[in-house]
């Protein structure tokens, strides 16, 4: 436990330093997004800040101030509570099925009346710091051996797991995007990976049978919407169709007929980037999809000026969870994947996903401003 | 190399670290590749899309296009107590344009204006609202059409895309100007209630703004339905698809009888400012809320002219105001009434005490006058009957003001009622603590003298002269009520915490102030057979006498009150008239309350069954068939 909260030797950085250190251009991105999504929840209502674009904004300038905390917070402090962290992440995410709150035959939501979150959400965060930890400490002589990938194999696992047993299956992907990732660029070799997929392709028709009715629903008209158009693939089509019938340029601002029209369901959540693509057409779809590529690329970018392992898998971690978030959601809306529920980050409306990201591009930050800092070996601490 | 890094032996096995490093830059740059890729994955969706399949799409989206448009609810009617119709929602033809479904919003107006007049102005503001908001929402360009022209309308409407026609409703008053301040008028919504409830989006939609409309607006309004629309490109309807139908808003009966309101305002309406209230001392019922000057609600609720509001809102009398709950007046001798019952109740005078009254009352150094000179032998009748303020000053002066207050309060005095009339101001019923509190300042003993003549800090409005009459006519706690339940009488007012005989003493003296030689309102007395009106009159001064010279004219005449119960031995009504700067209580305002009281007793509505409104049969209204069907 000494060990654990030595005092480094590196000098800590003033908060002026630390402002010069921050990438403001990558601020600014993300700001735009957040506009950009501000200003397709005002069409989405019909032309009015109530009820969700005002909000959207207030609760965006609430996590930028979050976002501010996380970037310049002490990075060593990060890397000593990671492991606390998660487990008491872990903890809450093992209470929702007990307590949580039901809505729509999933349990995901802890708290009361107004005051909710999804402990998922707080783990999407939280893993990518618990992995980052672990491969901190874990000497680089050990990363090949088999033996030092049980326990980020566990760490992984259980959250995955737990999440498949609400049951949500996008955050369930989502972990193991995340995951996954990030073994990867620790640098665990290429074959586990290969033993993986071979493997999960075996064990696909097993899964199957595991699935819920709703969850097999889903893929199946995925794979074939035409099925069932005005059941289960309903959401699909109507959002392929207002995509499609966008065009070039699009119907113009608030004048999208499918959304408007209300063909379109969760279209202020889920389906927020089908609005968007409806009405400012295949031009301003894939300005904001540009708008995604540009802050992924600076994430990478900021991940290779790092010098510490903690903050480049801590940067390249977060970075592969907005990459999940878009890529999931968008390949979603345009009929490549099943719907699964997943909401474009900082665009569509909802409290707890908006908090997450922002906390994780928070992390980036920090990361970015902490570049030069290395650790000690007994600053890591033991595994515990 | 320095001797630190030997130490770490970094050189004698593979540089691991360096390597996992170099590892990292490599698999980074391969993540982000990666993700460019599976970018570009979604890119080619989209062109496959929005750009190859764009066409196929298009035509898919203008195939099936639904529309769902809310059908706005009819609102209650309003009855007075016998179901006379005093508000109702009348039939208005309108048209409106969805700009979305206008191949060119001008050429639409264009179009339009061959049939209605399209002003400039009306065209500027829809235009306005096209660009402002998303072009579904339907804009109103006119209503209040003919039948000739709506007609006309709906046999060019496949000529005139995006054009709707509709029957919506708008507000009509009956007796308008006798029952604006209790009734009030609807309104356009606010921005904040549009926020709450979608419905009022709908355009022409209009909440209560005062009065019962405003009070009871949840009940009037209803709920909207919906009726879901398939439509063709160019906002045709291909077919309904279904449809909730609106529920009419509940009728309100109201407790005022129309016919003793419109005499009691044609009564007072010579006056400049005045208002009377009339109320069943057992249900608590108004029966009549007249206040004078008032204003005619239709210029306001349905296409209100700007000049005439303007006017009404700045008129310097303000006949938007209810003065029967707004206006707030020293109750001057009424008040006598609270004084006396105060005093018994605090055994501080008793029926046999006489006091003398030589014009003048001195406390400290102050002296308070008396409106007369009244000599000896004043007990508590006759400080009533003749309004003897020296008896009082002394009165309240033993007492101390806040046993005074309490009573005043327990009266009924000093606070707004829950009653279903919006706007009502407490008046004031001053104690110590309220001085304390309010103003910093310790309670002077020559202000209890003066509360105890019902001037000073004391306030209240003509509805709590009323109530507070009521409740000493019955000795119950009566409060008002504005609104017929439509079930059977409640269970009775509960007792008041005064002693029955102290109330009887006072009510003998309130008989006498109408009905002995000598009493302030003898020339009041109903000239009707074997039925007697008592009453207490009251002449409250605006300024002090040494000062009238500041406000002269109008501004600084004295008003004149008048509260009265009759019948005086079985209290059935209670009334209570505030005549503004209106001179002598006895001579303005007693003769006011006498004929209305008079036409009152011989029409006895108390007596009568009240009207029930049939709320059961609501309707499903067709209020606003939203849209008109073109097939």
């Amino acid at each position: 436990m000494k060990t654990l909260f030595a005092v480094s030797t590196e000098p800590r950085l003033k908060l002026r330093q630390k402002l010069l250190l921050l990438n403001w251009p990558f601020l600014l991105l993300v700001v735009s997004i957040a506009l950009v999504g501000a200003a397709a929840l005002y069409s989405v209502a019909g032309g009015a800040l109530d009820p969700w674009a005002s909000r959207h904004v207030f609760r965006f300038c609430v996590g930028l101030a979050l976002l501010f905390a996380v970037a310049f917070s002490d990075i060593r402090w990060w890397l000593r509570s990671a492991y606390p962290l998660y487990i008491v992440a872990l903890l809450l995410m093992v209470l929702v099925p007990l307590i949580g709150i039901e809505s729509g035959g999933a349990r995901r939501w802890l708290g009361y009346g107004e005051f909710s979150f999804q402990p998922s959400e707080m783990m999407k965060v939280v893993l990518v710091l618990a992995l980052a930890r672990y491969y901190q400490w874990l000497p680089p002589e050990r990363v090949w051996r088999p033996d030092a990938l049980l326990p980020p194999l566990l760490m992984i696992g259980v959250p995955t797991l737990l999440a498949l047993a609400q049951p949500d299956l996008g955050t369930a992907a989502l972990f193991a995007v995340i995951g996954g990732g990030i073994l990867f660029l620790a640098g665990v070799s290429w074959v586990y990976f290969i033993a993986a997929i071979v493997g999960v392709v075996v064990a696909l028709p097993y899964a199957w049978e595991a699935l819920h009715d709703y969850q097999r629903e889903r893929v199946l008209t995925f794979i074939d919407p035409e099925r069932d158009p005005l059941g289960a693939g309903y959401h699909i089509l109507q959002s392929k169709i207002a995509i499609g019938s966008g065009g070039l340029s699009g119907k113009g601002y608030m004048q999208g007929t499918q959304a408007q029209l209300n063909f379109l369901p969760e279209k202020h959540t889920d389906f927020i980037f089908t609005m968007f693509a409806e009405e400012m057409g295949f031009v301003g779809a894939l300005g904001l999809l540009a708008l995604y590529l540009l802050v992924l690329m600076f994430i990478t970018y900021m991940a290779l000026l790092c010098r510490s392992v903690f903050a480049r898998l801590m940067a390249v971690g977060m970075g592969l969870c907005l990459f999940a978030y878009v890529f999931i959601n968008v390949a979603m809306v345009t009929g490549l994947v099943p719907v699964v529920g997943i909401p474009l980050p900082l665009v569509s409306y909802g409290g707890t996903s908006m908090l997450t990201m922002i906390v994780g591009l928070g992390f980036v930050l920090n990361a970015h401003v902490n570049r030069k800092v290395t650790f000690r070996p007994e600053e890591t601490g033991a595994l515990w | 190399m320095s001797k630190k890094a030997l130490d770490y032996g970094a050189q004698k096995k593979p540089d691991y670290a360096r390597r996992l490093s170099h590892r990292f830059s490599r698999r980074a740059l391969l993540v982000g590749a990666g993700q460019a890729g599976l970018f570009g994955l979604l890119g080619w969706r989209l062109h496959q899309l929005q750009i190859l399949d764009s066409s196929d799409y298009r035509l898919l989206s203008d195939e099936n296009r639904m529309t769902m448009q809310l059908v706005a609810p009819s609102r209650g009617a309003i009855y007075d107590r016998f179901g006379t119709l005093i508000a109702e929602d009348k039939e208005n033809l309108r048209v409106l344009v969805l700009p979305a479904f206008c191949e060119s919003l001008p050429r639409t107006l264009d179009a339009l204006s061959t049939v209605v007049p399209v002003s400039e102005a009306t065209r500027d503001r829809v235009m306005r609202a096209a660009r402002r908001q998303s072009g579904y929402y339907p804009v109103l360009v006119a209503e209040a059409l003919t039948w000739r022209q709506f007609a006309l309308l709906n046999v060019l409407a496949p000529q005139i895309p995006g054009m709707r026609t509709d029957r919506s409703a708008y507000r009509h008053y009956n007796h308008a100007r006798a029952m604006a301040h209790v009734v009030g008028y609807v309104g356009m919504a606010g921005k904040a209630e549009v926020n709450e409830d979608p419905v009022m989006r709908l355009p022409g939609f209009r909440a209560g703004r005062t009065g019962v409309e405003k009070s009871f607006d949840q009940d009037l309004r209803g709920s909207p339905g919906s009726t879901k629309y398939e439509v063709d490109a160019r906002g045709r309807v291909v077919r309904e698809l279904g449809s909730r139908p609106s529920t009419k808003g509940r009728d309100v009966v109201l407790t005022i009888d129309h016919h003793l309101q419109t005499v009691a305002l044609d009564r007072i309406k010579d006056q400049r400012v005045a208002s009377i209230v009339v109320m069943d001392v057992v249900t608590g019922g108004i029966l009549v809320m007249a206040s004078t000057p008032t204003f005619n609600p239709n210029d306001i609720a349905f296409n209100p002219d700007l000049s005439q509001w303007k006017e009404l809102a700045k008129n310097r009398d303000h006949p938007l105001h209810n003065r029967a709950v707004r206006g707030q007046y020293p109750p001057g001798s009424t008040f006598k009434v609270v004084t006396a019952l105060a005093g018994l109740s605090a055994g501080v005078i008793d029926q046999e005490e006489q006091m003398r009254c030589p014009g003048i009352y001195a406390v400290g150094r102050a002296r308070f006058r008396c409106w007369r000179s009244h000599g000896g032998g004043i007990d508590v009748h006759r400080a009533l009957k003749e309004s003897c303020d020296v008896y009082f000053y002394e009165t309240a002066k033993r007492m101390g003001i806040d046993h005074l207050a309490k009573v005043a309060r327990e009266l009924g005095l000093g606070r707004t009622y829950d009653c279903g009339l919006a706007g009502q101001k407490p008046g004031l019923i001053p104690d110590k603590a309220w001085k304390r509190s309010s103003r910093f300042e310790a309670w002077y003993p020559g202000e209890t003298v003066i509360a105890g003549i019902g001037q000073g800090f004391v306030l209240s409005t003509p509805l709590q002269l009323a109530v507070m009459t009521a409740r000493v006519a019955t000795g119950r706690a009566v409060l008002p009520k504005m609104v017929l339940s439509g079930k059977d009488e409640a269970e009775p007012w509960p007792l008041l915490n005064l002693d029955p005989a102290h109330l009887e003493i006072v009510r003998n003296g309130m008989i006498a102030v109408v009905n002995e030689k000598g009493g302030t309102a003898g020339r009041s007395k109903l000239k009707l057979p074997d039925v007697q009106m008592a009453g207490k009159t009251g002449t409250s001064q605006v300024i002090s006498s040494s000062r009238r010279h500041l406000l002269p004219g109008w501004d600084g005449e004295t008003h004149a009150l008048f509260v009265a119960f009759a019948p005086a031995h079985a209290p059935r009504y209670a009334a209570a008239c505030v005549v503004e700067h209106g001179g002598g209580g006895s001579r303005a305002a007693a003769p006011v309350v006498r004929d209305v009281m008079t036409e009152l007793l011989q029409r006895d509505p108390a007596g009568r069954r009240p009207f029930v409104a049939n709320n059961a049969v609501a309707a499903a209204s067709s209020a606003l068939a939203a849209v008109e069907n073109t097939q």
